[in-house]
């Protein structure tokens, strides 16, 4: 029982005393000569503490092997425990062996003892005393720290349970809290110095008992802590002490903040923080020798680091700028560099505020401009000061990045990490954004951070870092960082054009991007790959042909500007020299889809360059060529895109577009009217289906005729390009290549006519033609449609003998005509204009395709002058001479010299025989025709 | 030498030591024997550095020392071995070749051994050693001293609650330990800050131990030769200057630690610096009994004129200081003490100086009436008026209330003649230069008090 009145002293006489005195130093009874007890010879030196001051060193001594057997038994207790089966550990302990038996009993004595003596003098005993205990509590834990069963020395928790189990180590920690909480109103300098000196000694095995104290009184062993550091800083900070000698209390000093910066880190920022403004007050030497010491410590621990730097940025106001640039100023050269140099090493080692410090340099070196606020901006010496730092800074992470062994893959050392590049790695897209602000001098220093952070953090951050440019710049000022910046990176980075284009397209596909960012990366690598001679546009090039169906894809997009990009893009950018047979067809296909779509929102830009790409498709191969005109016949004759060249548009394609309510019941119990009658005879009718009423009456929203003949005329001249001859390119007197115009035949016929059936070339006796009436209508009505047939006959013409395979068109449509003269009762054919325009087309186009002799041909130039029946008797006389003469390419010869097919009529037996009729109708008009006469001679 | 030293090498470190006493002991006394002041010689002094003081010889060999629990031991084996050792002239030669300071690095080993010795042997009461010390105080310069003295409270008067009681016991053993301990002590808390004024519970024990025998303060002055003189640098032979400058300026140093720290006047403190002035001038007047005895009186004083100097000078300093603090009461007090501590030993003859140098010295110090009376001193006597007393003074000022009739009255006729003494020069003492030079070399008998 501790009483608040000081016990009444043993008083021994001076031989007693000595008698105490031999049995304490022999560790015998002097009376009866046997050995002691540890208990009796533990009170023996208590009562030598109370009545000998000399002996009270030895007294200590003494008593640290009774706390060391204490513990020891205690171990001991608890391993043999450990060893009995586990039910037993659930049941009480079993009595401790007798040699130790109270011990406990003793320890709990000396705590009594020993507390009396700090109450009643605290000043001389607490230091004693707090050492005494500290010291022996280190010694405890290194000793049986290896032992087995022991936990781990990073598992703070329960090795602080398992101390704290034991007796022995409780009461020396409450002697020593006891200690601590007597001085803590004076000065606790003396017990917190014995605690860090243990801690250097003992370091991880004494944690626990740093982190118990430090639980128990954070802020005094907080700033205590700091500031006993701070003491042991200035007292070796003479310069001819090495650095390493202060390492120790430094480090110990880091490991206790470390301990406790998890529960107590708010405490410990706002000490270091009070501690560092305080220190710019104009003071000490130890408040001089603050700023270093904080850095060092600082540099020390990374948590520390990580825990002060976010708000220490935060309080460097201007005005605080300003004060801590007067106080350096007056340091002496190499110290400032010294701190500079440390400063700067911690700035590479930031993590968690890398950023806001970032942002913060680069504010404060920013040159002042007359936006900023007058009260806020910093002082020019501040701001160069800075300005050196972030030189430094960017100095240092370059020779880390550089320097790093694993930067060329050479070893297999896991490179050092630098944690502040780690940290911005997250924040590429911000650093770009801002480097694309293009501020004076701060898109230097960002482009050159962007760049080591692309080194350092090479695969992903690299590209990443020029996708974000790529998409973001929006002048060729923009741009040329993203080029600068390739061309920074490329020596250390292989592959980097490949990955940022492999990242772009990634995201364009992840649907990352907004339409307007897609469209300004695609035009940014259009731009890239046209501008850039230099290696990065080769590389873009390259790596951009890898994806050529996926650019082809956005071909596709919604957004017309991406889809034009996308265009130029593919314009731009090399293709492989194969490109494999499905990408290709994806690729004609969406190029030819925009083509027509860029015609119909009338965009020229867009037709020309989908025209230029699909030209540039079309010469890849043979095949490309072929499906190319495919494509863009099959687009040209789309019922919607009719309209584009003066045909007419179909307003609906189905009768029941416009019901709401549809109904399989309903529509199944109108007999046929669900059935598909397409081909059979049922559809002949064109009134309209049965059941639906009449057909409603096309009511074609026709383009205006100048964009008709535009469109026409891109559209054939790209066809015209496309089948031009080989190496014959530009020039206006091009000559078609035979093959080119043969598919474009063959397409043609196939898409205007789908019904192959009885299709060959030769053409069977007109009353024959009855029997594909159907065929012919349909032909017809594709005629009526898209006059852009004609025009594109007459391409096809061009190219001979391939007009030859279009020879169902020109039956079917001949043979539609002539039903029509037949049944026409107008007195004149002027009156049905449309047909009589085909007739002049069809047979002028059929002459120019040599399928009739140029005298026969030349009969078109008299229809409009003639009545019906006339016309009829006319393109009768055609169809027999073409049914005489069949419509086969063997009868064209090649002319090597023209590089053309030419077709020699006169070895084909005698014409005359069918310039019969031209020649009696023109006998019978010769009023009118008379002067036409000329034209008819064979 | 060096053979028994190779022999000690061998030896674990406590019997090394013991062995070293063991073979000094011998050699000591074979010399004790030829000469009668033993020559100590550089041998047995590194052979105890090196065994006793852990002092390493070599710059090779490591240093071993003893632990605590070891030290201990040593600390018992000296006791002992000055117990047993009966002759005196061994025990002080022993002790002066362990524990005189040879200005080396292994003094603070000696002074921390010398402070633990010091400290058992007054809880053990080994009167020997306690002897030893005495004398090792005579002889030692202050700085050592003072050391001592130190540890000792610290031991007794801080450390451990209660066992000042164990030291005070020492009074009935050693008295002239306790005397040499005082002056060290007064030396040790010069009040000149907070820190050196003495602790309550040692104050309290050396005014009890002077108020019950004032002679206390004098035995070691007249257990000295008169011939000695006091080099500079050591102890006086009294601490009557040490204790009368407490009395003289410790209400003013408490006052000025009381605004420090705020607090309240340690009352009781007071009253203990009240007795022990009055102790100091008992002890002056029985000082005066034992010169006329010897017939010394006016021929050797106490202390000398120089020593004032610092002490008025002081005050001086501390009037200033507490001047705006309403401290009229403290420097009044204090200033009445110092004149009478002056008048008396003037008048016992502890103190040999002729008033005029009083009179400059003190010119600075505030007014105080007493001070006025003592250094005008008193009327002449005039033959021609055997009316008045011879110890009559002039009504300068209101005579002070609390000495109207001082026991020691009756004894200032006895020295009023002081112009008659050739001692005293008419110029003021030059420091450093011993007043007492007139002295003949006659034989102070060696006399001890018990």
């Amino acid at each position: 029982m501790l009483s608040s009145q000081p016990q009444p002293l043993p008083q021994l006489s001076p031989l007693e005393l000595s008698l105490q005195i031999k049995s304490f130093l022999s560790g015998t009874d002097p009376q009866h000569g046997h050995k002691l007890s540890p208990r009796d010879h533990a009170r023996c030196s208590l009562l030598l503490l109370q009545c000998l001051p000399p002996a009270r060193h030895a007294v200590l001594e003494h008593l640290r092997t009774v706390f060391h057997d204490s513990v020891s038994s205690f171990l001991s207790e608890r391993d043999s425990q450990d060893a009995l089966p586990p039910s037993s550990s659930s049941q009480r302990r079993p009595p401790p062996p007798p040699s130790t038996q109270g011990l406990d009993e003793v320890t709990l004595e000396v705590q009594r003892v020993l507390e009396e003596f700090i109450k009643l003098n605290p000043r001389a005993w607490a230091p004693l005393i707090s050492a005494w205990s500290i010291e022996l509590m280190g010694q405890l834990s290194s000793k049986h720290a290896g032992r087995q069963g022991m936990p781990h020395s990073a598992s703070l928790n329960e090795l602080l349970q398992l101390w704290m189990s034991c007796g022995a180590t409780r009461v020396l920690m409450d002697i020593y809290t006891h200690c601590l909480s007597t001085m803590i109103g004076s000065c606790p300098d003396a017990c917190v110095d014995a605690l860090l000196d243990t801690s250097v000694q003992h370091s991880p095995h004494f944690d626990w008992v740093v982190a118990h104290i430090g639980n128990s009184f954070p802020s005094t062993i907080i700033s205590r802590v700091l500031s006993c550091g701070l003491k042991d800083f200035c007292a070796h900070s003479s310069p001819t002490d090495t650095a390493d000698k202060r390492v120790p209390k430094l480090g110990s000093v880091v490991g206790i903040l470390g301990h406790l910066s998890s529960r107590h880190g708010q405490s410990i920022r706002q000490e270091i923080l009070r501690m560092f403004h305080e220190s710019l007050r104009p003071g000490s030497k130890q408040q001089r020798a603050t700023l270093p010491y904080l850095l060092q410590l600082a540099a020390l621990s990374p948590s520390l680091l990580g825990t002060v730097c976010q708000d220490l940025v935060d309080s460097l106001k201007p005005a605080t700028l300003s004060q801590l640039q007067q106080h350096c100023s007056t340091l002496p050269r190499e110290e400032l560099d010294n701190m500079l140099n440390l400063s700067v090493h911690l700035a590479c080692q930031t993590s968690a505020g890398a950023p806001r410090l970032l942002r913060f340099l680069l504010d404060t070196a920013m040159p002042a401009s007359v936006i900023t606020t007058p009260g806020l901006a910093v002082h020019d010496s501040v701001r160069e000061a800075c300005d050196r730092i972030v030189r430094l800074l960017l100095l240092s992470l370059q020779k880390q990045v550089y320097g790093r062994p694993g930067s060329r893959g050479t070893s297999e050392v896991q490179p050092r990490a630098v944690p502040f590049l780690e940290a911005m790695r997250g924040h590429l897209p911000e650093l770009c954004a801002e480097m694309l602000r293009l501020e004076r001098k701060r898109h230097l220093w960002i482009h050159q951070l962007i760049g080591l952070l692309c080194i350092y953090s090479s695969p992903p951050c690299s590209s990443e870092a020029l996708c974000i440019l790529l998409t973001l710049a929006q002048s060729s000022e923009e741009l040329g960082l993203a080029v600068q910046l390739h061309a920074v990176l490329s020596s250390s980075v292989q592959g980097l054009a490949q990955a940022a284009v492999t990242r772009s397209v990634a995201q364009i596909h992840a649907g990352a991007l907004t339409d307007k960012c897609a469209l300004q990366l695609l035009q940014n690598l259009a731009l890239v790959v046209q501008c850039e001679e230099g290696s990065m546009g080769r590389e873009v090039g390259m790596a951009l042909s890898e994806y050529l169906s996926d650019f082809g894809q956005l071909l596709l997009h919604s957004e017309p500007g991406v889809c034009e990009a996308a265009c130029i893009l593919l314009c731009s950018c090399p293709l492989p020299t194969s490109i494999p047979p499905s990408q290709l067809h994806i690729l004609i296909r969406s190029s030819s889809h925009f083509l027509f779509r860029s015609m119909h929102i009338r965009s020229s830009s867009g037709v020309s360059s989908a025209s230029r790409l699909l030209l540039r498709l079309c010469r890849v191969s043979s095949a490309g060529r072929k499906a190319v005109l495919n494509q863009l016949v099959e687009g040209a004759l789309h019922e919607g895109n009719a309209g584009l060249f003066g045909g007419n548009r179909p307003s609906s394609t189905g009768p029941r577009l416009g019901n709401d309510t549809a109904s399989l019941l309903e529509s199944n119990s109108h007999l046929g009217s669900a059935v598909d009658f397409s081909g059979s005879v049922w559809s002949v009718f064109h009134a309209g289906v049965i059941g639906a009423g009449l057909k409603p009456e096309e009511n074609s929203k026709q383009l205006g005729e100048e964009e008709c003949t535009e469109n026409t005329q891109s559209l054939l001249s790209l066809l015209c390009h496309c089948c031009a001859r080989k190496g014959e390119d530009g020039g206006q007197s091009t000559t078609l290549d035979p093959e080119a115009a043969k598919t474009l035949a063959v397409t043609l016929t196939e898409n205007a006519c789908p019904d192959v059936t009885n299709s060959e070339l030769a053409w069977p006796p007109e009353d024959h033609a009855r029997t594909t009436v159907q065929r012919d209508l349909l032909i017809y009505k594709c005629f009526c449609q898209n006059p852009l047939l004609f025009q594109l006959l007459h391409l096809i013409a061009q190219g001979r003998p391939a007009l030859c395979y279009c020879s169902v068109l020109l039956r079917g449509l001949l043979a539609v005509l002539l039903a029509y003269w037949e049944a026409s009762r107008h007195q004149d054919s002027v009156s049905s204009s449309w047909h009589l325009k085909a007739s002049c087309e069809l047979v002028s186009c059929m002459g120019e395709g040599q399928l009739l002799p140029p005298a026969l041909t030349n009969m078109h130039e008299m229809f409009s002058l003639l009545a019906p029946f006339e016309v009829r008797l006319l393109l009768l006389s055609v169809w027999d001479f073409i049914q005489e003469n069949g419509p086969f390419p063997q009868r064209f010869v090649f002319q090597s010299g023209r590089g053309i097919f030419t077709r020699d009529f006169s070895r084909e037996g005698d014409p005359a025989k069918y310039m019969s009729i031209v020649h009696s109708v023109l006998h019978r008009n010769v009023d009118r025709l008379g002067l036409l006469s000329g034209r008819f001679q064979l | 030498m060096s053979d028994i030293r190779h022999s000690l090498l061998r030896r674990d470190t406590l019997s090394a030591a013991k062995e070293v006493l063991y073979h000094l002991d011998i050699y000591f006394s074979s010399q004790l024997q030829n000469a009668p002041v033993p020559l100590v010689e550089k041998g047995p002094i590194e052979l105890l550095e090196e065994f006793i003081f852990q002092v390493p010889k070599d710059r090779g060999s490591h240093t071993k020392r003893f632990s605590a629990m070891q030290e201990l031991q040593l600390l018992e084996i000296l006791c002992n071995y000055f117990q047993e050792q009966n002759k005196e002239a061994v025990r002080q030669v022993i002790f002066s070749s362990l524990f005189s300071p040879q200005g080396n690095k292994a003094d603070d080993q000696r002074m921390a051994l010398l402070g633990k010795l010091t400290s058992m042997s007054v809880a053990v009461c080994r009167v020997p050693v306690l002897e030893c010390a005495a004398s090792w105080l005579q002889r030692t310069p202050a700085v050592y001293c003072v050391r001592l003295a130190k540890a000792l409270v610290d031991d007794y008067c801080g450390l451990v609650p209660g066992s000042v009681q164990t030291l005070k016991q020492i009074i009935s053993v050693s008295p002239r330990f306790c005397c040499q301990f005082i002056t060290a002590v007064a030396a040790l808390y010069d009040m000149s800050s907070e820190e050196l004024l003495p602790p309550h519970n040692l104050l309290e024990m050396i005014v009890s131990w002077i108020f019950d025998d004032p002679m206390l303060i004098l035995i070691t002055f007249l257990n000295t030769p008169i011939t000695a003189n006091v080099p500079l640098g050591f102890l006086d032979f009294s601490p009557l200057m040490g204790l009368v400058r407490w009395c003289v300026t410790a209400p003013l140093a408490y006052r000025r630690k009381q605004k420090a720290a705020g607090g309240q006047l340690p009352v009781e403190s007071q009253g203990l610096y009240s007795k022990l002035h009055l102790s100091m001038l008992q002890g002056l007047m029985v000082l005066q009994t034992h010169l006329t005895e010897k017939n010394l009186y006016g021929r050797l004083g106490l202390f000398h004129f120089d020593q004032l100097v610092p002490l008025v000078e002081e005050l001086g300093q501390l009037c200033d200081e507490l001047n705006p603090l309403n401290a009229e009461q403290e420097m009044e007090l204090a200033l009445d003490r110092l004149a009478q501590a002056l008048q008396v030993s003037m008048a016992t003859g502890a103190l040999l100086c002729a008033r005029d140098d009083l009179r400059t010295l003190c010119a600075r110090l505030p007014h105080n009436n007493l001070m006025q009376l003592v250094i005008s001193g008193p009327v002449q006597p005039q033959p021609a008026h055997p009316s008045l007393t011879p110890g009559y003074y002039p009504h300068i000022h209101t005579p002070p209330l609390g000495y109207p009739s001082l026991p020691a009255h009756p004894a200032l006729p006895a020295h009023t003649p002081i112009p008659a003494h050739p001692a005293v020069p008419a110029i003021p003492a030059i420091p450093g230069h011993p007043v007492q030079t007139f002295m003949p070399g006659m034989a102070f008998p060696f006399r001890p008090m018990r």
